[in-house]
C-alpha cells in the first residue's frame, strides 16, 4: 500500500492530464485472491474503491475525484490459458494489450481490439471502456470478444459471468453485458475469456491524400460500402499530418491535405484481387496521389505515425482534450467544420485524428490549462459539438468512456425513463457509489 | 453540477434507412422479407435471417446466432438500438443508430435476449452490410472425420473471416458441412478454387451451388451454446434425438430441430437435463422457445428485483 504524497502523484491523473485529484492511498494486489478480501474490506472502511489499470484512459476515469482507494491491478498479469481449436484465451485483468498480442501470435490466432495505448493499457481497462481501436470498424470493439468476465463485488463475492463459451452460464440473465463498459462503478474484474480469431494472411495498406473535407467524405462513404470491407479506414486532417511531419515520426505524408490511412486484409488471393479495386475508389473520389503497399516496414511506420499521435499531442501542448463522439458518417463533414470554426474562433488548436470508417471522431482540442479562460473556452466548444453530434443523431462516446470528462452531457442523451434504467444498473450492484463515484454520470456520488 | 437539463421526454427511434452508414430502423414485428425489400433497394442486405415469413423479434426471441453470426456476429452485435416498450406501456430509446458506443450501460445487449420480463422491442435499428450481388452454398460430403478436417480447414485460416457461414448439418445418419460465400461476382472463382482445395486436401466431395438463395433454417426448437471446440461432440451426442442439427461452427451454437408431437416440451426438457450441467461448466446456455426460462438464482433474484422496481418507478414517476 502506498500513501506518501511522491508515492500518490502518479495516480492523480489518467490520459486526461489536466484534470488531477489525488487519492489517499493506493493499493497493489498481489492476486486476485487478495483483491477480493480486500474488496471485501473496502466496504467496511467506507472510502471511494477506484480500479486501475496503466491509467490510459482518455475520459477522467480510473482518478479519484472524491478521494479514496486506487486499487492497481497490476500484479494480475497472467495470460491462464490459450484454446487454439476453441478460438478463445483466459486473461488476467492487468495483462498489456499488446503482450497479449506477443503471446497469441505464435498460435496463429489475435485479439483484434487495437487502441492506440497497446503498449501499455490492460485488458481490465480495456473492458472497463469497452476500448476499440484502428481496426474495429470491421473487427468491432471489446464486447464483441468477451466471453466472460469474473467479477468482485464491494462485499466481496465472486462471480463469473459467461465463460469460455461465451454464454450467461448459470445465470438466467446475462450480467455480463453491464460490467462491459462499467467503467468500475460495478465490480473489480479479475480475469476474463476472451473470443480469438485467424491472423489474417495478408495485409495492404493504402494512403491518399484530399484536398479538401467534402472530397475526404465522398471516399470514406464509399469505402465503407465496399465489398472489401476494409478493417481500417482513419483519417488525419492537415493540422495532424503538419504535426507528425513535425515530429520524429514524420514519414514523408503530404503536408496541407486531408489524409486517408485505409487497410484491407484476408487470404492472399482474395486481398491482392481487391487492391486495385480499392485504390480506384480512392481515385474516384479525388486523390490524385494514393499509395499502397504490403511491405512490413512501410506500413508499420504509417501506423505507428498515426497511433503516436496522442504523444505527440501531450508534446506539442501543456493539456489537451480528445472527444470521442461517433455520428452517422453523412454528417462528418459538417460536424468536422464546426469543429474548425469553433476552435478557431476561440482561438483553441484542434487537430482531427480519428476512426472515420465508424464515424468516431477524436477532435484533439490543444490548450494551457494553466491560462485562465482557455479550459473554459475548450469545455464550451466541447459543449457545442455534443449538442450538435446528439442533433444528428450520434452518441458522446464511442470507446474512451464517459469517465468524469463528458458526464455532464449525459441528460443530452438520456431521456426520462432511460436515464432511469440506466441509473437502475450501479442502483442494483454498487448502490451506495462507493466504486468510483462521480463517474459516468454526476450524481453519483459517494456519501459515507 | 450538469451542463446540460434533463430531458423531458425521450429521444425516441423514428423510422429511416441510412444508406451510408448501413443503418434501417423498422418495426419489431417487420418479416424478413419486409426488410430485405427495403434494404436491397440501396444494395444492403441483413445476413442473419432464419425465416422469411416470420418477424424479426421472433427470431431473436428464438436464438442469439444464425448462420452469419460467423462472418458478423451475434444478433446483439448487428441491432444497434431499439424503442422499447415498459411493461407499463411507456416506451424508452435503448442503444443508438450509431455502430459503435460506449455511452452509460449496456442495456441493448441484457436485454435483447432477456425474454419479456422487462418489457419488449417495437422497434428495432439494425446494422446492413453490403450487398455483394452473389451467393454460393457449397457442401462438403464424406466420412465423419473428413467432414471434422474441412471444418478444421475452413476455419483455421485468414479465409474463416470471409465465409458467411460454415455449418455442420446432421439429419438422422447424414451429415454434411455447410459453406455460404457472398461475394462479387467478379471474387467467384476464387473462392471456388479454395473449397475445392479445402475439398481435395480433406478427401471430401464437394457439391456447389452458384446464385443460390441464403440459406433460411427456420427456427430452432432448442439452441445450445459451447465453445467452438466442443460443439461436433455436442452435436453427435444428440443427433439420435433430434430431426436435425445446425451446429453454427466458429460461434459454438447448436440449433436443434426436434419432431413436432404434444410431448415436444417434454423431449426438450430431457435433451436440456441431459446436457446443462457441462454447458453451464463452460459459462455457455441453452434456450428453447418451448421451455420457460431457467429460474434465476437466489443471487440475481435481488438483482433481478432492483431492475424491476427501477422499471416499475419510470413507468409511475
Amino acid at each position: 500500500m502506498f500513501t506518501s504524497p511522491a508515492q500518490l502523484a502518479g495516480y492523480g491523473a489518467d490520459g486526461l492530464g489536466y484534470k488531477n485529484h489525488l487519492p489517499d492511498a493506493v493499493v497493489i494486489p498481489a492476486d486476485a485472491e487478495e483483491l477480493a478480501s480486500f474488496m471485501k474490506g473496502a466496504k467496511a472502511l467506507n472510502v471511494p474503491v477506484i480500479l486501475r489499470g496503466a491509467g490510459t484512459s482518455l475520459s477522467g476515469g480510473p482518478v479519484a475525484v472524491q478521494g479514496g482507494v486506487i486499487v492497481h491491478t497490476s500484479s494480475l498479469k497472467s495470460v491462464r490459458e490459450i484454446h487454439v481449436e476453441g478460438f478463445w484465451c483466459e486473461v488476467e485483468c492487468g495483462v498489456a494489450l499488446n503482450d497479449l498480442d506477443a503471446v497469441l501470435k505464435p498460435h496463429g490466432v489475435f485479439y483484434p481490439p487495437d487502441p492506440s495505448s497497446g503498449p501499455v493499457c490492460t485488458l481490465g481497462g480495456n473492458v472497463a471502456s469497452n476500448a476499440g481501436g484502428a481496426h474495429c470498424f470491421r473487427y468491432g470493439v471489446t464486447s464483441n470478444y468477451v466471453l466472460g468476465v469474473e467479477a468482485v463485488m464491494l462485499d466481496g463475492s465472486v462471480h463469473r459471468f459467461g465463460g469460455p463459451a461465451g454464454g450467461r452460464g448459470l445465470w438466467r440473465e446475462d450480467w455480463k453485458r453491464f460490467m462491459i463498459g462499467s467503467e468500475g462503478t460495478l465490480a473489480a474484474f479479475t480475469r476474463f475469456w476472451l473470443r480469438l480469431l485467424p491472423l489474417p494472411e495478408k495485409v495492404w495498406t493504402f494512403r491518399a491524400t484530399y484536398p479538401d473535407l467534402k472530397s475526404t467524405e465522398a471516399a470514406i462513404h464509399a469505402l465503407v460500402a465496399h465489398p472489401s470491407y476494409p478493417a481500417a479506414i482513419e483519417m488525419l486532417d492537415p493540422r495532424g499530418v503538419a504535426m507528425v511531419e513535425s515530429s520524429q515520426m514524420a514519414c514523408g505524408l503530404p503536408e496541407g491535405s486531408f489524409m486517408l490511412l485505409v487497410e484491407i486484409d484476408g487470404p492472399e488471393a482474395l486481398v491482392n484481387a481487391r487492391v486495385e479495386p480499392v485504390a480506384e475508389i480512392l481515385r474516384q473520389a479525388g486523390s490524385q496521389d494514393v499509395m499502397f503497399s504490403d511491405a512490413d516496414d512501410i506500413r508499420k511506420k504509417l501506423w505507428k505515425a498515426r497511433k503516436a499521435s496522442g504523444g505527440l499531442l501531450g508534446q506539442l501542448s501543456p493539456s489537451y482534450v480528445v472527444q470521442d463522439a461517433v455520428i452517422p458518417k453523412r454528417a462528418l463533414a459538417e460536424v468536422l467544420q464546426l469543429v474548425y470554426d469553433e476552435a478557431d474562433a476561440a482561438g483553441i488548436r484542434a487537430v482531427n485524428v480519428f476512426h472515420a470508417g465508424d464515424g468516431n471522431l477524436h477532435p484533439n482540442f490543444l490548450f494551457d490549462s494553466r491560462v485562465p479562460g482557455e479550459l473554459e473556452k475548450v469545455e464550451l466548444i466541447s459543449k457545442h459539438l455534443m449538442q450538435r453530434v446528439i442533433e444528428v443523431g450520434g452518441t458522446l462516446s464511442g470507446e474512451h468512456g464517459i469517465g468524469n470528462d463528458k458526464s455532464s452531457y449525459m441528460p443530452l442523451v438520456f431521456g426520462p425513463d432511460s436515464m432511469r434504467l440506466q441509473l437502475a444498473v450501479p442502483a442494483t450492484f454498487n448502490p451506495a457509489h462507493q466504486m468510483n463515484p462521480l463517474k459516468v454520470f454526476d450524481n453519483r456520488r459517494f456519501t459515507a | 453540477m450538469n451542463v446540460f437539463p434533463p430531458m423531458l421526454s425521450e429521444r425516441l427511434f423514428v423510422p429511416f434507412l441510412d444508406e451510408v452508414d448501413g443503418t434501417l430502423c423498422l418495426s419489431a414485428g417487420a418479416t424478413a422479407a419486409e426488410m430485405t425489400a427495403q434494404a436491397t433497394a440501396h444494395r444492403l442486405r441483413f445476413p442473419l435471417l432464419l425465416d422469411e415469413s416470420l418477424p424479426l423479434k421472433d427470431q431473436v426471441a428464438a436464438t442469439t446466432h444464425a448462420p452469419a453470426s460467423l462472418r458478423f456476429g451475434p444478433y446483439c452485435d448487428n441491432i444497434l438500438g431499439m424503442n422499447w416498450r415498459l411493461p407499463s406501456g411507456r416506451i424508452a430509446r435503448i442503444g443508438e443508430r450509431v455502430v459503435k458506443t460506449t455511452t452509460g450501460y449496456d442495456w441493448l445487449r441484457f436485454l435483447l435476449h432477456s425474454g419479456t420480463r422487462f418489457g419488449e422491442a417495437v422497434d428495432y435499428v439494425i446494422r446492413l452490410r453490403p450487398d455483394c450481388g452473389f451467393t454460393a452454398i457449397a457442401f462438403f460430403e464424406g466420412a465423419h472425420k473428413a467432414l471434422q478436417t474441412c471444418v478444421s480447414k475452413l476455419l483455421h485460416s485468414g479465409w474463416m473471416h470471409w465465409w458467411d457461414a460454415v455449418d455442420f448439418i446432421t439429419e438422422g445418419t447424414a451429415s454434411k458441412v455447410r459453406v455460404v460465400v457472398h461475394c462479387v461476382l467478379e471474387e467467384a472463382d476464387i473462392f471456388t478454387r479454395q473449397l475445392e482445395l479445402i475439398a481435395s486436401s480433406s478427401h471430401a466431395h464437394l457439391i456447389l451451388q452458384h446464385h443460390a438463395p441464403p440459406p433460411l433454417d427456420g427456427l430452432p426448437d432448442l439452441v445450445l451454446k459451447t465453445t467452438t471446440d466442443r460443439l461436433a461432440d455436442l452435436a453427435a451426442a444428440l443427433s439420435q434425438e433430434v430431426e436435425r442439427s445446425i451446429a453454427l461452427c466458429y460461434s459454438g451454437v447448436l440449433h436443434l430441430y426436434l419432431k413436432p408431437g404434444e410431448d415436444l416440451a417434454e423431449r426438450i426438457h430431457a435433451l436440456v437435463q441431459k446436457v446443462a450441467p457441462e454447458l453451464h461448466a463452460l459459462g455457455g446456455d441453452w434456450h428453447s422457445r418451448w421451455l420457460p426460462a431457467m429460474p434465476p438464482t437466489v443471487t440475481e433474484s435481488a438483482w433481478i428485483h432492483t431492475l424491476e422496481q427501477a422499471i416499475h418507478d419510470s413507468t409511475t414517476s
